[in-house]
């Protein structure tokens, strides 16, 4: 009765929401940067727009904003505040500087993508995510665990292996972790959005070829050591990548969450 | 139940129904993770050995999600895992398994065998589920060398996994995961399990774990996934500890930058640097006392400044290709290494050398060859304080490090050549080895005959390269008339009084910075301790104890002879002897906080009571102060005492001698009911436990008897029991209680 029950809820969604997700396989996605606003929520948005599963993360200890002078940030505590009551707090303070400088654009977008910032170092991967359902990019992250994370700023990087390095990896999946260098500001933030969904399409790309070609070799064994697999693949897809964005410096590594 | 509803209509559905009924059976254990053990293995029957590819894709996701998941803890996984190592095993042995499947079944198979360990070590009867267990192992070490790339990752994590689950821990790791699981939980006399066996083959894995390191080998997703799962090892599994650090410390990640390098090797050098980077200096922020600390300290530099040589080369020949290229790279760092660059420092070739030679860090000759001593003092001197004031802290930085390494190395060089030099003198069988050993570490062509001390001894008593006379010269050139302070001004006694006292409070200075002495930690240091010998604070309270009370003793016989009485209450007496001056803050520095700081009255008093003893015996007419003092200090504390204030009692028990006049004090706590009960069982603890005081203290309770009213009920009790007979004096004869008051008395 449950299954029944849970089919016949879940598979409406499924065929209304993403009628490509039926034909196509799509990698799941993490984007992080520090205070989960700006870069990881373009990227975020743009993931999800392009049909991949996406949560996203920030690194830092607090949320940080711009406030009215550079000593003056605005600080909200990671997973206890809203895009939204952070949107009506600045909206109340100053509406005219806080439009001026985007942030209330910028927090208008994130609230119509998730609930609140959400701190790397407090998520436990592989907790179900069903709660999030109107998260944007929600769908096809119910299991909780990316395959790829993609950090936008060196010490993100720095910051989510050396975590993972800390929790000792019980899970035992892999996870491919890249870092784009973008600049935290608005227009940085959105071309670096179409660098990120240029390089999640890639990597998709590679990740299909191999289920599609080792599915179809998959009785003869000599077949599947012959070409490269994807794992194998993503240093070579992150180089031709590069080529294409040189000005977003790059690193990877493969890690296990 | 989910098992039928999935399970029937197989037959008649197609694959992607089938699909589309498995995922829905996956959202309804991540919505409600009760169903798990159910839904698993409801699931197995349709994704094993003879299932479509995709179900067996699926299956095996799901196998590995499911065995993974940390909603569910460590017992309540162990049905589950044994139900699937069957179905597991068929999976993995299949011989031209998928890639997907079989990538899939080994990240299961890893997160299954701690949870199965375990299992097993309380469930010796179940050999069935061991015996999966141990064929999945077998199977997975065997196809391991030779499988693709995504499935040698996960043997390699099956590897680690096994490797931590056989090995001794340290009890360091999260509870959640499987990492707890252990070598510590085997049994010794377990019917199964060997821990000898088991440790033995947990070493030979990591063996074969380390060898893609040990290779060198530049296969960078390998490499990389080897080196992000051994931090875990490192810090909870002490034996693999070294093992683990040798072989890292001996990888380098570098070595591809060899090659031509194309956009692909970029990427996979930046990759190896960083990685192995990183996680040594996780390792050093774990654990900063590693006894590796120095080496990987070292490594870590080279690294960084090998990648900065490496990539910056890069950068500039890129910068001439292709200006729009130049901005590639790390655009923050190259900045800063560019700034540094400018600043290159030659190590010195060998030979001896002059010091000026070993500060030298220009390669400009006609600079270098410059006669600094020259100059004019006080030019020398604007020019140093300019260019200090304008130099870049991180310039300054590199300097200093440049001239430190031209030094440690000149030592190290010495060393070497001293060793050499004295073959005789050491083991023959060793020296040569070690010398090897050191060849990588050393500049072969570094070989001067001296240490840097016996250059710089040398340097001193040559004539000196910079020769002293100049100095001299221009000094007596510059030399002004010989300068004489002005007199100080005449003294006034009341300034002079006002200075000593500011003296005296600057004794008391160090009490606020000082931390408080650990009282837990301390160790007794029994009575071969001396007093101050610890700067903390407890032995500084012991040396103002001892300024007031010995300081002037012996010295104040004058003054107190022409007015003693006026010694403990004339405060602003312009002519306080330092001691006295040093009293009166002693006391208004434990009155203001007097319930913590009784201890400190304690130590004071008895050190004037123990001076007062000196006096007396010397048979000198100073004055003596432990009663003044001790009566003040009551007095003092006596009028914020409350009823919870035991520390009166311990204080009463503790200073070296009670007198009437003192225990008369506590009778004016009897005024107050509140406190009625602190005074007497503060005099009835002097009457259990000091015997000598006991007639005082009773006295004292007598009198209380007989002045309040409030008091007597528990004032009887105690004289009825220490003083028999007492109490039949008082009801005979109570119609003059003053009377027998002072028969008592």
């Amino acid at each position: 009765m449950d299954t029944a029950n849970g089919s016949e809820g879940s598979s409406a969604p499924v065929q209304n929401g993403e009628p490509e997700d039926a034909s196509g396989f799509k990698l799941k996605f993490c984007t992080v940067c520090a205070s989960n606003q700006n870069r990881s929520m373009e990227g975020h948005l743009r993931l999800s727009q392009a049909n991949y599963p996406v949560i996203s993360f920030g690194t830092g200890s607090l949320v940080r904003l711009p406030g009215p002078t550079v000593t003056q940030p605005n600080v909200y505590k990671f997973n206890e505040t809203s895009y939204d009551s952070i949107y009506r707090e600045l909206e109340a303070k100053d509406p005219r500087l806080y439009r001026a400088n985007g942030l209330l654009n910028m927090l208008g977008r994130n609230r119509l993508i998730k609930w609140g910032p959400e701190r790397w170092q407090d998520w436990q991967v592989g907790m179900p995510r069903v709660k999030h359902e109107k998260d944007k990019g929600s769908a096809g992250m119910e299991g909780g665990v990316p395959d790829i994370v993609i950090t936008c700023e060196e010490r993100c990087w720095d910051a989510v292996v050396d975590d993972l390095l800390n929790r000792g990896s019980p899970l035992n999946r892999p996870v491919h972790v890249i870092n784009i260098d973008i600049k935290d500001n608005h227009q940085d933030a959105s071309i670096g959005g179409g660098a990120i969904v240029d390089l999640a399409d890639s990597l998709n790309k590679a990740a299909m070829e191999e289920r599609e070609k080792v599915g179809a070799a998959a009785f003869d064994a000599g077949g599947a050591a012959s070409r490269a697999s994807f794992d194998e693949r993503v240093p070579e897809v992150l180089a031709e990548w590069q080529q294409r964005w040189p000005d977003l410096p790059s690193t990877w590594t493969l890690s296990w969450f | 139940m989910a098992a039928d509803s999935s399970a029937t209509p197989e037959k008649a559905l197609s694959v992607a129904q089938q699909l589309q009924q498995l995922n829905a059976a996956r959202k309804v254990v991540l919505e409600n993770a009760s169903y798990y053990d159910r839904i698993v293995k409801g699931v197995l029957p349709i994704i094993g050995r003879n299932a479509a590819l995709e179900l067996r894709r699926w299956g095996a996701e799901f196998l590995a999600e499911s065995l993974a998941t940390p909603v569910l803890r460590m017992g309540e996984k162990e049905n589950m895992t044994v139900a699937v190592l069957e179905t597991l095993r068929g999976l993995i042995e299949g011989a031209g398994e998928d890639i997907i499947v079989l990538k899939a079944s080994v990240t299961a198979a890893a997160s299954a065998y701690p949870v199965a360990l375990r299992w097993i070590i309380h469930n010796s009867y179940h050999t069935e589920s061991w015996e999966h267990m141990s064929a999945i192992k077998s199977r997975i070490l065997q196809i391991w060398d030779g499988a693709p790339v995504p499935v040698k990752l996960s043997c390699i994590k099956f590897a680690q996994r096994v490797v931590l689950a056989q090995t001794v821990s340290n009890g360091m790791e999260q509870k959640y995961g499987g990492l707890d699981i252990s070598l510590n939980m085997i049994p010794p006399n377990h019917p199964l399990l060997d821990p000898r066996q088991l440790e033995a083959e947990a070493t030979g894995l990591l063996d074969r774990m380390l060898g893609v390191l040990q290779d060198n080998s530049s296969d960078a997703p390998l490499v990389d996934a080897t080196l992000n799962c051994l931090s875990i090892l490192i810090r909870t599994r002490p034996n693999t500890s070294n093992r683990i650090l040798n072989t890292v410390l001996n990888f380098n990640p570098l070595k591809l930058a060899n090659s031509p390098m194309t956009p692909k090797t970029r990427v996979l050098v930046k990759s190896l640097e960083k990685t192995t980077r990183l996680f040594l200096t996780h390792v050093l922020k774990r654990d900063p006392n590693n006894p590796m600390a120095g080496r990987i300290q070292q490594y870590i530099e080279r690294l960084v400044r090998s990648r900065a040589e490496i990539f910056d080369e890069a950068g500039r020949k890129r910068a001439l290709a292709d200006q729009a290229a130049a901005s590639y790279g790390d655009a923050k760092r190259q900045k800063v290494e560019g700034g540094l660059a400018q600043v290159v420092i030659p190590p010195l070739g060998p030979g001896p050398h002059t010091l000026a030679a070993v500060f030298t860090l220009t390669n400009n000759l006609g600079l270098a060859g410059f006669d600094a001593t020259q100059l004019p003092v006080n030019l020398a001197a604007k020019i140093s304080v300019r260019a200090l004031a304008a130099l870049d802290q991180q310039v300054l930085d590199l300097a200093v490090s440049g001239i430190r390494d031209r030094l440690t190395s000149l030592h190290a060089a010495a060393a070497v050549a001293a060793a050499a030099t004295q073959p005789a003198e050491i083991n023959a069988a060793t020296a040569p080895l070690g010398v090897d050993e050191d060849d990588d570490d050393y500049e072969p062509d570094l070989t001067p005959a001296e240490d840097t001390e016996q250059i710089l001894n040398k340097l001193d008593n040559a004539p000196p390269e910079e020769p002293i006379e100049p100095t001299a010269d221009a000094g007596a050139t510059l030399a002004l008339g010989p300068f004489k302070l002005p007199p100080p001004p005449v003294l006034d006694p009341n300034v002079a009084a006002k200075l000593s006292q500011a003296a005296a409070s600057r004794v008391f200075g160090p009490l606020s910075s000082l931390k408080e002495g650990a009282p837990l930690r301390k160790p007794k240091a029994g009575i071969n301790r001396l007093a101050a010998s610890s700067y903390d604070r407890d032995s500084w309270l012991t040396l103002i104890t001892r300024l007031a009370t010995r300081s002037t003793a012996g010295l104040e016989d004058v003054s107190s002879g022409i007015k003693p009485e006026d010694a403990g209450t004339a405060l602003d007496r312009p002519r306080m002897s330092l001691g006295d001056t040093i009293r009166e803050m002693l006391y208004n520095y434990i009155l203001e906080d007097w319930r913590r700081r009784i201890e400190i009255a304690v130590a004071w008093l008895c050190e004037e009571w123990y001076n007062d003893q000196l006096i007396k015996r010397s048979g000198s007419d100073a004055p003596l102060h432990y009663e003044k003092c001790a009566l003040r200090l009551v007095d003092g504390f006596l009028s914020y005492i409350t009823a919870q204030d035991k520390v009166l009692t311990r204080f009463l028990a503790e200073i070296p001698e009670l007198s009437r006049a003192l225990l008369g004090k506590l009778k004016g706590l009897c005024a107050d009911p509140t406190t009625v009960q602190l005074a007497l069982t503060s005099l009835l603890y002097l009457v259990m436990m000091r015997p000598p005081v006991r007639d005082i203290a009773l006295d004292t309770v007598a009198d209380i008897w007989a002045e309040y009213e409030d008091a007597r009920p528990l004032a009887a009790k105690y004289l009825v029991k220490w003083r028999p007979g007492f109490m039949e004096s008082q009801t005979r004869g109570t119609s003059a209680p003053a009377n027998n008051v002072a028969i008592a008395t």
